[in-house]
């Protein structure tokens, strides 16, 4: 490996231009956008260094208590973000999420990191943390995509899931169709992207690796195993949270819960 | 001599309802029905006729009062057995995408019918024709049914199940007058044969001057006669 071109810190100021390029389209076409790029310009620099170093930290350390609770961590902030976007909607979802994203992402990290790969030891943070860090990262929008459309169609199919129910059916009989949507809406984007991989994008980390020198067809086997397993934990992910996140739209009594989405 | 009091099947006992934003919509109410009793309930819209209905089907919890069904209170009920017991015909029935048959038979693939064979096309066919549906067919798309065929086909799914209890809402409001008294023959044919029969309409159905009439007001239930 060649290892790729180092930047330094006047190169790396030099892409700040790009920012003054967005800044002045705000300026011109009046976005009002000016204030959200110099926030988003310095979180972005200051989250990365600190991860950065954060990173370099734990490389050092090669501790799996280090590397499983900072993965813990990302999934924490993760469920955070997610539970925020379907807010509003009267059900409270963190820990359906938090749960479901534990689960599932620490199995396809495993899997991936443990069992494909085959890095020893599996928790080995050079590679647990990068392939962890995309399975939260990727399958976090699709988690808040199937809620979002769970909680949608209740709320518009109210009115048949309440016959289902009071025709007998169970709570999961009478949403069955419901969470299949969910779960489906979730998936897309993945299926998608395995559609247009390579056609019509290259993936950030072949990227990443390719830039950093690496040979462009091991690039490309990593990032296979990486589009599938953002596919398997998306599935895995979003089953888990719609089902629990659905127990949460039932009493005890097998009613629909007032609230928000069922109005009286 | 008097005659003896008919076994009670559904008795509600001072039974209060809020809804979630604080308005009480029922308030006090208190009725019992025996097997094969038909009453009509009427009352103005948002007096609390649907929302009676739903508590008795246990699609809501009252906020105060009891509810019993066979002299047990609701809540010791498996919540599915005893909806399919307790009978609700929504004011606008809800079909899912497929054939009039698989609607007809939706509830026959729950597990509360676990044990119950499905029924045969003829006895399909029969609930349709007594509802005035014999010219749909069973494999007809249900969703491209009229509102007023959708109704009766509704019922007749409901029918079915075979219930103790009727709970009708509205279930002549989009039907045309022949239709209509087809809806209410099988209501009364349903009393005939043992099922006590909550009929909410606000058209008087043929012989209301001898049924049993209640009226649902602002939350308060009165009974009119006979």
């Amino acid at each position: 490996m060649s290892g790729a071109v180092p930047i330094g810190y006047g190169q790396l100021a030099l892409a700040l231009g790009f920012v003054v390029l967005a800044g002045g389209a705000s300026l011109w076409l009046k976005l009002g956008l000016g204030r959200d790029l110099l926030v988003g310009t310095l979180r972005t620099v200051a989250q990365l260094a600190l991860m950065g170093y954060v990173l370099v930290y734990i490389f050092a350390l090669n501790r799996p208590w280090l590397v499983l609770g900072v993965f813990a961590g990302m999934i924490f902030f993760a469920a955070r973000i997610v539970a925020g976007r379907v807010k509003g909607k009267g059900v409270p979802v963190f820990w359906p999420v938090f749960l479901s994203m534990m689960l599932s992402y620490m199995v396809v990290s495993f899997l991936v990191v443990g069992v494909v790969v085959q890095a020893d030891p599996w928790w080995g943070p050079r590679y647990f943390l990068p392939l962890g860090g995309m399975v939260v990262g990727n399958s976090m929008n699709a988690m808040a995509l199937s809620l979002e459309r769970l909680f949608g169609e209740v709320k518009n199919r109210r009115d048949q899931v309440e016959q289902l129910l009071s025709l007998g059916a169970e709570p999961g009989e009478a949403t069955a169709g419901i969470l299949a949507d969910a779960v489906r809406a979730g998936m897309i984007p993945s299926i998608n992207s395995m559609m247009g991989v390579g056609l019509v994008f290259i993936p950030g980390m072949m990227t990443g690796q390719i830039l950093a020198g690496a040979d462009p067809l091991l690039a490309i086997k990593y990032q296979i195993v990486v589009m599938l397993m953002l596919v398997g934990s998306t599935a895995l992910g979003s089953v888990v949270a719609v089902s629990l996140a659905r127990r949460r739209l039932f009493t005890p009594g097998q009613q629909l819960r007032p609230g928000p989405l069922v109005s009286p | 001599m008097e005659e003896p009091a008919a076994p009670e099947l559904l008795r509600l006992a001072d039974v209060s309802w809020q809804a979630p934003d604080g308005r009480l919509v029922l308030d006090g109410v208190s009725l019992a029905l025996a097997p094969g009793e038909l009453a009509w309930l009427r009352g103005p819209s948002g007096g609390g006729k649907s929302s009676l209905l739903r508590l008795i089907n246990r699609l809501a919890e009252p906020s105060g009062g009891s509810i019993t069904f066979l002299g047990k209170p609701l809540a010791g009920w498996e919540p599915s057995q005893l909806r399919r017991r307790v009978g609700l015909l929504p004011q606008s029935p809800v079909m899912l995408p497929g054939t009039v048959e698989h609607n007809l038979c939706l509830a026959f693939g729950f597990k509360a019918a676990r044990g119950q064979a499905q029924p045969e096309k003829q006895s399909l066919r029969a609930a349709l024709d007594e509802l005035g549906l014999g010219g749909v067919a069973l494999g007809a798309p249900a969703l491209g049914l009229s509102l007023g065929q959708r109704q009766r086909l509704a019922l007749a799914r409901l029918l079915l199940l075979k219930p103790q209890v009727l709970l009708l809402d509205e279930p002549v409001s989009a039907l045309d007058p022949e239709s209509r008294e087809l809806v209410e023959q099988t209501a009364a044919a349903q009393a005939g044969a043992g099922t006590a029969v909550l009929l909410v309409s606000h058209q008087p159905p043929p012989g209301a001057a001898a049924m049993r009439r209640l009226v649902l007001d602002r939350g308060r239930l009165r009974e009119e006669g006979p």
